[in-house]
């Protein structure tokens, strides 16, 4: 059963701070079990992506076995997951990165990972590259695209 | 001596010569025996009586002065000959001279019109080839300012495009929130979606 990963989880750095976290769980819960009982410790702090993985994919992060398998899981997303490359003319919203990522993962991939970057020449619209491909919906490809029509009017332009 | 002088003269040679011949007449018919001897020295005798010393002086020296008379009046002739010989012989040589000049100077003149003709000439030709030239030149220099004028018209139409679509770009790029834009963005990934579904496949 492949994973499910939240709309929050977009990036491979996403994925690798995930794992992280899971690690150091797993660490503290390793050291909690061999101190002795009463002993004041303070828990890591989880955050809410790795609470949404647990929970939509129905892992307890208490259980070690599940917490292994999320391990497996996320090391296999790490190594396996499609990648595309995405960039925006600005900083995207999270808002607006959370849809395109849920379209991906709803029509190309489940486990679409996206590397944003940014590329303020293209005015608008977006560059995605998967990894043979290129696919420019900016508004400067638009604008390119169009320029003999420009071209046109200006030359209508000219002959007035 | 003058001609009254000289008419005396002869006068008196004449008068001679018949008294002598009268004389001679009348001594032949007086003398019928040996008259001519005597006669003759009778003539003998009257003409050294009249051809004495001194008339033959006198005719001597009137002959040198008739002489030198005339050898003047030759040497007036002469010389009046002579400066006529040398005034016709100026003219002459003043007409030949302004002749030959004249001719010399109408050579002259034709050679200079015939030159004057030649660069006239030449001056035309050169001025026609400079004419055309410039004529040529000016129909390639149109030519070379259509195609350059067309060049550039043509260069700023696309340079046009480009500024209007960088300023497009610069104007609006950043001004567009991209949640406006992410139904046009899913649309496009939509239409693009079998290939990136195939590209990904192909990728893993």
């Amino acid at each position: 059963m492949e994973l499910k990963l939240p709309e929050a989880v977009i990036s491979k750095i996403d994925v690798a701070r995930l794992m992280r976290e899971l690690n150091s769980l797993d660490d503290f819960l390793v050291q909690a079990s061999i101190r002795p009982p009463g002993t004041s410790t303070q828990p890591p702090r989880l955050t809410r992506s790795l609470e949404l993985v647990a929970k939509d994919n129905k892992y307890n992060l208490l259980d070690k076995d599940h917490r292994r398998q999320l391990q497996a899981q996320l090391n296999l997303i790490m190594g396996q997951s499609p990648q595309v490359h995405i960039s925006f003319a600005a900083e995207p919203s999270i808002a607006a990165l959370n849809r395109i990522v849920g379209w991906f993962r709803s029509n190309i991939h489940p486990q679409t990972l996206l590397q944003v970057g940014l590329q303020p020449t293209i005015g608008a619209g977006c560059l995605v590259r998967t990894p043979n491909l290129m696919f420019d919906i900016s508004l400067r490809a638009y604008l390119k695209q169009e320029e003999p029509y420009l071209v046109k009017l200006i030359q209508g332009a000219g002959g007035e | 001596m003058n001609t009254g002088g000289l008419i005396l003269v002869v006068g008196s040679l004449l008068a001679a010569t018949l008294s002598f011949i009268w004389l001679a007449f009348r001594v032949g018919s007086g003398r019928s025996k040996h008259p001519d001897i005597a006669l003759e020295e009778a003539a003998k005798g009257d003409v050294e009586h009249i051809f004495n010393n001194e008339f033959r002086e006198e005719l001597r020296n009137r002959g040198r002065l008739h002489f030198e008379k005339i050898i003047g009046e030759n040497a007036m002739f002469l010389q009046q000959d002579l400066r006529q010989t040398t005034s016709q012989l100026n003219d002459y040589m003043r007409t030949e001279i302004t002749r030959t000049l004249q001719e010399e100077f109408k050579k002259y003149e034709q050679s200079i019109t015939d030159a004057k003709q030649l660069a006239l000439d030449s001056i035309e030709k050169t001025s026609a080839t400079i004419e055309q030239q410039r004529k040529l030149l000016g129909q390639q220099l149109q030519s070379q300012a259509a195609e350059q004028k067309a060049i550039i018209v043509e260069r700023f139409e696309q340079e046009m495009a480009a500024i209007v679509n960088h300023y497009i770009l610069r104007a609006i790029g950043n001004q567009i929130d991209l949640s406006d834009q992410l139904d046009y963005i899913l649309a496009e990934l939509e239409s693009n979606r079998e290939a990136m579904i195939e590209d990904i496949k192909r990728g893993t």
